[in-house]
């Protein structure tokens, strides 16, 4: 087993990873800019580096720092978290050239899912149903328009090096697709260092439905069920569940056999998710895949009693998957509810300082979370400020519970999405399980619709 | 009583860098992590950090596998820095009378702070003479101590001109981004 693990990450995430290494037994270093000096994360680990100034790039995205901050502290592994250097095949590169393990897969897996069109290939020739579009990137205005033309209208201009919804473009009209090309491939450029686009059918109102999957170095890959993940606001989760409501169990086994026995072929280890869309007649398509732990693995845990994040790291230490986790099963549902600092009707981030902060209880009920009362929401990071998730034996109890529990979550000084959750789980379409991607269109704001 | 009470929070509110550093020894004689005092508009929170925050050489396992090139060199030279080495920081002074804005600034000089994560090397190589010594003059862009980083050895130049007033770290010692390193009294400073 590992001698001491260096968190390459801060907030919610980082706190979760330093619980797994506690049962573990494994001592931490936590890392930080100086906005996170009195963070918990830093408090909670047994060492702390402090790696640069405020913004990412400076300091979690500075790969020399936090190689260096591994190398001082004499560390053998590096979990990465969710975001920042997560899924960058460079820096688990450097992890193997300093001797230090890179908790998730391995450098070449992470480069093919992170080059989109090529995860689209792979997933195809794995047997996995992928979105109809073009084989892979296309430079050519004329040909991506013929392409365009042959898969037939509305279509979407996809950035090879996007993901995680950035970098997309709808085009409904073929008259419309010469300049949104043109646009699309500046953009991408522009955020993603690289004007490479392809282009799929766009599936209309759909659903996201995607698969978690744990593997180990030895050749076994499963899967853990399915989460649905479609309440969203511009391509960012709001609120996940699983099972999906729109699954039957059958679909479920055969998806997730697929997935669990195309992830094994490639050779896959560590935790990961298959991200597909559901077309309105029930299909599902493969659109990409993360190679990381997600923030809404909680979901997951919940249902299969499953510690996807202790597997992680066992694994990584080159334990057997069926030696750290059972077969999955799953019982009963959960939802999950992230709360943002952000206006719960405009959005607009509301950093700053919790004044007042306490969590809900009871059965069924768990958060994951940073903040506590007193403490500074900085301006530089993502919004996530908790995550609420509750599991009952069945939709009608989670969604009870959560009610419950979005209720009892009390969060003063900043402004929070807890009202707009709870718009959600009141609302007659969710709680019946009927809804698609634009469901969220009707809280938005009049101007964005 | 009343005179003494009084006399104190003067003493308190003007409090200057020799008394903090009392106050610091007196933390680490009683064993105390923490110190906070308030008084009208000025406050002052003394917080050791503990093995948490900062890296102590002392701390870090030697480890004879030698996985990493000139890791066990680097090991042994934690292991010859004296463990007493100055392990309490002042943690978020904050003098909010608005006086003291600068007042490690002042009595120090100018902080030259590591921009980079790494190993501090007070010369260019084992065994040779150390860049600079307390009290020598250096000049702004003048290389003061090495951080090594990642197998790269980064000199670090000074940004002031100057006299070393200070030299915080130990040869061999762990350093992290923004750990001060030297202090250096600007020269047109009496």
């Amino acid at each position: 087993m590992f001698r001491k693990i260096l968190i390459a990450n801060r907030g919610e995430i980082a706190l979760r990873v330093l619980c797994a290494c506690r049962e573990l037994d494994i001592p931490t270093v936590a890392v930080f800019s100086e906005a996170d000096r009195n963070a918990l994360h830093v408090r909670f680990a047994d060492e702390a580096v402090c790696i640069g100034p405020p913004r990412g790039a400076d300091s979690y995205l500075n790969i020399p720092h936090v190689i260096s901050a591994a190398e001082i502290t004499n560390v053998d592994a590096i979990h990465p978290g969710y975001g920042f250097l997560s899924e960058n095949a460079n820096f688990a590169e450097v992890c193997e050239v300093s001797h230090i393990t890179f908790i998730g897969p391995s450098p070449e897996v992470i480069r093919i899912m992170g080059e989109k069109d090529r995860a689209r290939q792979e997933a195809a020739s794995a047997g996995l149903p992928i979105v109809p579009g073009s084989a892979g990137v296309i430079e050519d205005e004329n040909e991506a328009a013929k392409i365009a033309a042959e898969i037939g209208f509305p279509v979407m201009i996809k950035a090879a090096e996007g993901g995680g919804g950035r970098g997309m473009r709808e085009v409904h009209r073929a008259e419309d697709f010469a300049k949104a090309f043109q646009t699309a491939r500046n953009e991408a450029l522009q955020a993603f260092g690289s004007a490479s686009v392809y282009v799929e059918k766009l599936i209309q109102h759909p659903r996201h439905i995607e698969f978690q999957v744990l593997g180990d170095k030895h050749g076994t890959v499963w899967h853990f069920g399915e989460r649905e993940c479609t309440i969203q606001r511009r391509h960012q989760k709001l609120l996940e569940e699983s099972p999906s409501p729109a699954l039957n169990s059958a679909e479920r086994e055969s998806m997730g056999k697929l997935v669990a026995g195309a992830l094994m072929r490639v050779g896959y280890s560590s935790a990961g998710t298959v991200e597909f869309l559901r077309d309105q007649d029930g299909s599902l398509y493969f659109i990409e895949m993360n190679t990381r732990i997600q923030v809404e693995h909680p979901v997951t845990e919940m249902v299969t009693g499953a510690d996807l994040v202790k597997a992680q790291i066992q694994v990584a230490a080159g334990a057997r998957l069926e030696d750290v986790v059972e077969p999955p099963e799953f019982r009963g549902h959960a939802i999950e509810c992230r709360i943002n600092a952000e206006d719960p009707e405009t959005f607009m981030p509301s950093p700053g300082r919790i004044t007042a902060f306490r969590t809900p209880g009871g059965p069924g009920i768990r958060v994951d979370t940073a903040a506590h009362s007193d403490a500074f929401i900085p301006p530089y990071y993502d919004s996530l400020v908790a995550k609420v998730i509750a599991h009952g034996r069945d939709r009608h109890e989670a969604i009870a519970r959560m009610r419950g529990a979005l209720d009892g979550f009390v969060i003063e000084g900043i402004r929070t999405t807890i009202p707009l959750h709870r718009k959600i789980l009141a609302d007659p379409d969710f709680v019946a399980g009927r809804f698609d991607t634009g469901f969220l269109d009707r809280f938005a704001p009049a101007a964005e619709k | 009583m009343r005179n003494q009470k009084n006399k104190e929070s003067d003493s308190l509110v003007s409090m200057d860098w020799q008394e903090l550093e009392r106050l610091l020894e007196f933390m680490e004689e009683h064993g105390l992590e923490e110190f906070e005092y308030s008084r009208g508009d000025f406050r002052v929170r003394l917080r050791k950090p503990g093995s948490g925050m900062m890296l102590h050489p002392g701390t870090t396992p030697i480890s004879s596998e030698g996985q990493r090139n000139g890791q066990a060199e680097r090991a042994q030279r934690r292991g010859a820095v004296d463990n007493d080495a100055d392990d309490g920081t002042i943690e978020g002074v904050q003098p909010e009378a608005g006086r003291n804005t600068s007042k490690e600034d002042q009595i120090n000089g100018q902080l030259v702070k590591s921009p980079i994560v790494g190993t501090y090397y007070e010369a260019p190589n084992p065994g040779a003479s150390a860049f600079v010594k307390l009290g020598d003059h250096v000049s702004a862009g003048q290389v003061i101590c090495i951080v090594e980083a990642m197998k790269l050895m980064n000199e670090i130049e000074s940004d002031a001109s100057g006299k070393v007033t200070k030299i915080f770290m130990q040869n061999g010692q762990p350093v992290e981004y923004g750990q001060p390193l030297f202090a250096i009294q600007p020269a047109n400073q009496a």
